[in-house]
């Protein structure tokens, strides 16, 4: 029964990642009164890629070639292990915690970086040092993120944390609990690579994470897009589920009600993209320098989470 | 006769809002007039009793600032009758100069009187909103800097004396001075409440961590206001710190205060050495006698008295000192030392009467200075061991030096011409009186005493 | 009430980060004009919880003078004027004074723990410390007059907040309240408006203000 629902959230994931995005495009394309491209462009894309040949620069070791196939698997093992449309671990959950599942999104923009790095395009190299430097950033604050969850709940395991602040409305009206949200969402625009971080058009110099894959043709490009949907669609999903709306997530085995809730997933997901997209259309983009700033308060944002908790709940 | 005891404040509130009526002259007259008769009832109020109301505490040393107070507003209302026309871009008309400045001189002697230390905090606090605009009398764009500068960090100050008030109303419950010169219950929150309120009033006074404002505002105010500056606003703001060491009498309190005006003193007599702007150089000079006021407040007994000496002979003395270089600064028309030379050839009573003051404020023998900061070393030598004392004395030497040669150059110097262009007035006279009366308060240290200890003089 | 006083007064640390973060001076002053309601907001219901007139007015006045007036005269101010829009160098980098800011909280909490705490026996207190300190370095780590008169205001706020909360019933607290609130008013009406007839509101070093 596990290894069943394993499967169906596997592909779950897989198959609704792209349409995310497709609709997202679609909305913020409307909302500038545009027509835009179909919701399903992203599919067609991908259809179209991978019936492209692949072209691997010169210069390049094996490593360039196998990264997009690594991060991409990567990402599927985290979909078995996070809380998506059930909120019990399945067949896989118990091999990793929330700490776990970071090193795991970290090994995959590792891989991704080497790729780039071994691309010896300057593009890339521009997209790779920025994307490092603010990762290297970003890092410290999604640490703090965990402990101060970790702090919450008393574990690292984001089945218990859901199970936590969806049946406790004192850690769910928390001060700490919503500092640490609102510094996810920050961190979750970063990961993501929108607005005011980047900006999704074709000027290389404001490129970040789009820079990396510039050397990326045929199927090697087709598993790079898709799997960055994946990555992206499961941090949407994690600061759902765990963050903001732990609500409605079944708690307990039952077929039905959890084929039930992947649809009402998949309206949470509409909410928080159609969120995101009238918060991308009223703000224009940060200039480089200034996403420091950003993460200096994002970071800030974590951290009074911590002096909350010891002012209103702990009092030690 | 209990309504006596208010005229001060009401002859200065008056003569403020007559300065509104726009007439040539008249603002002058009214604030002369209401001035000096500000100076007459002060100087009844030392022979009546010592008076408590609900509103009003006038005490010996209430009686001794209001005289202060009152003597120095009236020679400054006196000389900014002859100044005022060397502004060449002043910022408001006359008038409103006049206006504010009664209304300074009302928020003082308002400070000094009232029986809650809340009123004081406000009375203190309105002293800022009536001198800021008199800073920035001189439409340019550093002294408009400067008024700035005073307003935001003596208002940062003034926001920690705030919370100190509600620190020490937290414990006692009350605020009435005279209540709590019964005895408080003295507990830790007490004591926090009273040092902040050294740090807090201690800014307005010039005192050591956040005393930056203070030769900024010195140094580019017009002569007259700076001399009310250092004669009395940074007096009053240490009445309210004597206040309060009285009401909290802790140990832990006083030694504070004793660090405080000895850095105080070391900072500003270090600073004074590399001055070249006198007007600056001045006004470190008022910030190392009110380390040693707040050094002697926090001793105690003859140091106290001390402080009070030295406070009142310091008032007449710096305020003649900055009058003069008022003169000095209209006929040179530099605040550089190195440009201004013979100052005893062009302007010989000018020259002469700053060589003296100068020697005042520093505390040399004749002086009534000399009184206060012999008493106060005294006191240091009687609860600190003898290197405190030669260490404040070493610092005194300093200053003392470093003034009277930068003082001296200005004064001996040889002249670029000759030409004698000073004239016989009010500007002149007022600053000759200030320095003899800095001289003349040794012979009333018997009466000061008294008023002291008694309250009043039989 | 301690969730209400936890939830305004961090909520009031976050708009003061969030200050330091924008180099915008009109939105500065909106977010100021903002928190500024809220401290209003709050004491009004302190002044009902705790049947206090004196809380009450303070808190009107509070709503008039620091929520609408002084913002809507520096607005009124930076419209006319636009290229002073932005304050151009900060004094300390803003990614730096947003940290510096935190770590003053993290201060103040640690400084009102071995201090104060051993008396009030409140966790809160520390917030309007924590204010305290911040606004204080709002003023130190900007040039800008009106930034830095927002300082000062913000330091008044958490006066209020502090005293309303913790102590209540301070006799001359109006009285107070409205003194500073006049020196604020004079800041603006005397000196930034002269500042602006002349060149800059940019606070520069000067050669003689110096030494």
């Amino acid at each position: 029964m596990l290894v069943f629902l394993s499967v169906v959230q596997l592909l779950y994931v897989l198959l609704l990642s792209p349409l995310v995005f497709g609709i997202l495009s679609k909305i913020e394309e409307r909302i500038e009164s545009k027509k835009g491209p179909s919701i399903f462009q992203p599919y067609y894309d991908l259809y179209k890629l991978f019936r492209k040949e692949i072209i691997v620069p010169n210069h390049s070791s094996p490593i360039f070639h196998r990264a997009p196939y690594v991060s991409f698997a990567m990402y599927s093992l985290l979909t078995l292990v996070l809380p998506i449309i059930t909120a019990f671990p399945l067949q896989f959950g118990p091999t990793v915690d929330f700490i776990g599942g970071g090193l795991i999104f970290g090994a995959a923009a590792l891989v991704k970086k080497l790729a780039a790095l071994d691309s010896r395009s300057n593009y890339s190299h521009l997209g790779l040092s920025r994307a490092a430097s603010m990762g290297a950033l970003a890092e410290p604050i999604t640490v703090l993120i965990f402990i101060m969850l970790g702090v919450i709940s008393g574990t690292n395991n984001p089945y218990v944390i859901n199970n936590v602040l969806q049946s406790s409305s004192k850690w769910y009206l928390s001060l700490t609990h919503w500092f640490v949200a609102g510094a996810f969402f920050m961190v979750l625009v970063v990961e993501l690579g929108r607005l005011p971080i980047e900006r999704h058009s074709t000027a290389e110099l404001g490129m970040i994470d789009q820079g990396m894959s510039m050397e990326y043709s045929g199927m090697d490009l087709a598993f790079e897009k898709w799997g960055g949907y994946v990555k992206k669609f499961l941090l949407m999903s994690v600061f759902l589920n765990v963050y903001t709306m732990p609500f409605f997530v079944p708690m307990k085995l039952d077929l039905s009600s959890v084929f039930v809730y992947s649809g009402v997933h998949f309206l949470k997901l509409l909410g928080l993209v159609i969120g995101i997209a009238l918060f991308e259309e009223s703000i224009s983009k940060f200039r480089l320098f200034k996403n420091f700033d950003y993460l200096a308060f994002a970071f800030s944002l974590a951290f009074l989470s911590f002096l909350a908790f010891y002012t209103t709940v702990g009092r030690v | 006769m209990n309504y006596i005891y208010t005229l001060p404040m009401f002859f200065t509130l008056a003569a403020s809002l007559l300065c509104l009526v726009k007439k040539t002259y008249f603002e002058e007259v009214v604030s002369i007039i209401a001035a000096f008769s500000t100076v007459a009832v002060a100087f009844i109020m030392v022979f009546l009793p010592s008076y408590t109301s609900h509103y009003l505490y006038i005490d010996g040393l209430s009686k001794i600032m209001l005289i202060m107070v009152s003597m120095i507003y009236a020679s400054t209302v006196m000389f900014s009758t002859t100044y005022m026309k060397y502004i060449d871009n002043p910022s408001f008309e006359k008038h409103f100069y006049y206006f504010l400045m009664n209304l300074f001189a009302f928020s003082m002697l308002f400070t000094v009187s009232v029986n809650d230390l809340g009123l004081i905090w406000v009375g203190v606090e309105a002293t800022t909103v009536t001198s800021a605009l008199l800073v920035a009398t001189e439409n340019t764009e550093t002294s408009i800097e400067a008024t700035w500068r005073y307003i935001i960090i003596v208002s940062v100050g003034l926001i920690i004396s705030l919370l100190a008030n509600i620190f020490i109303y937290s414990v006692t419950g009350t605020l009435n001075i005279q209540q709590m010169m019964q005895g408080v219950q003295t507990n830790k929150i007490l004591v926090l409440g009273a040092m902040m309120a050294v740090i807090g009033y201690g800014t307005k006074g010039g005192i050591f961590p956040m005393h930056t404002w203070l030769p900024d505002v010195h140094g580019k105010a017009p002569a007259p206001v700076s001399a009310a500056f250092s004669g009395i606003l940074l007096a009053v703001a240490l009445y309210a710190v004597a206040r309060i060491m009285q009401i909290v009498n802790v140990g832990t309190v006083k030694e504070f205060a004793f660090w405080l005006g000895l850095f105080t003193v070391a900072v500003a007599a270090t600073l004074m050495i590399v001055q070249k702007n006198y007007k600056r150089l001045f006004a470190y000079s008022t910030m190392e006698n009110m380390g040693m006021m707040l050094m002697g407040l926090s001793l105690g007994k003859y140091a106290f008295i001390g402080a009070v000496i030295l406070t009142l002979s310091h008032a007449f003395a710096k305020s003649s000192v900055f009058y003069l270089s008022g003169n000095i600064l209209a006929r040179y028309k530099s605040k550089k030392i190195e440009n201004v030379k013979g100052v005893s050839q062009r302007m010989p009573f000018t020259g002469y009467t700053l060589f003296f003051s100068a020697l005042a404020v520093t505390g040399t023998p004749p002086f009534g200075t000399f009184i206060g900061e012999l008493l106060i070393i005294y006191g240091i030598l009687k609860y600190f061991p003898l290197f405190y004392a030669l260490l404040v004395i070493s610092f005194l030497l300093v200053a003392f030096i470093s003034i009277n040669y930068k003082v001296g150059s200005m004064v001996f110097s040889k002249p670029t011409d000759t030409v004698v262009t000073e004239r016989k007035r009010v500007g002149t006279i007022v600053p000759i009186v200030n320095t003899l009366l800095a001289f003349l308060v040794i012979f009333f240290v018997p009466q000061i005493n008294q008023l002291l200890s008694v309250g009043m003089i039989k | 009430m301690r969730e209400t006083f936890a939830l305004v007064g961090f909520f009031e640390i976050l708009m003061v980060l969030f200050m330091q973060w924008e180099i915008y001076t009109k939105k500065i002053i909106t977010t100021f004009s903002i928190s500024s309601y809220i401290i209003a907001l709050f004491l009004f219901y302190l002044g009902i919880v705790q049947n206090s007139p004196y809380v009450i007015a303070l808190s009107l006045i509070s709503a008039f003078v620091r929520g609408f007036f002084i913002p809507w005269y520096m607005k009124r101010r930076i419209v006319r004027d636009h290229w002073r829009e932005r304050e151009i160098k900060p004094v300390i980098s803003t990614a730096m004074s947003i940290v510096i800011s935190l770590l003053i909280v993290v201060f103040a909490y640690v400084l009102y723990r071995i201090t104060f705490y051993n008396s009030i026996h409140l966790v809160e207190g520390s917030i309007p410390m924590a204010l305290l300190l911040q606004g204080a370095f709002l003023i130190i780590s900007r040039r800008n007059a009106f930034i830095q008169l927002i300082g000062y205001m913000t330091m008044e706020n958490a006066l209020f907040l502090f005293e309303g909360y913790l102590f209540p019933g301070l006799p001359f607290i109006v009285e107070a309240g409205i003194v500073l609130d006049l020196i604020g008013i004079i800041a603006i009406a005397g000196v930034v408006v002269r500042m602006m007839k002349n060149s800059s509101v940019e606070m520069n070093e000067s050669d003689e203000l110096r030494g």
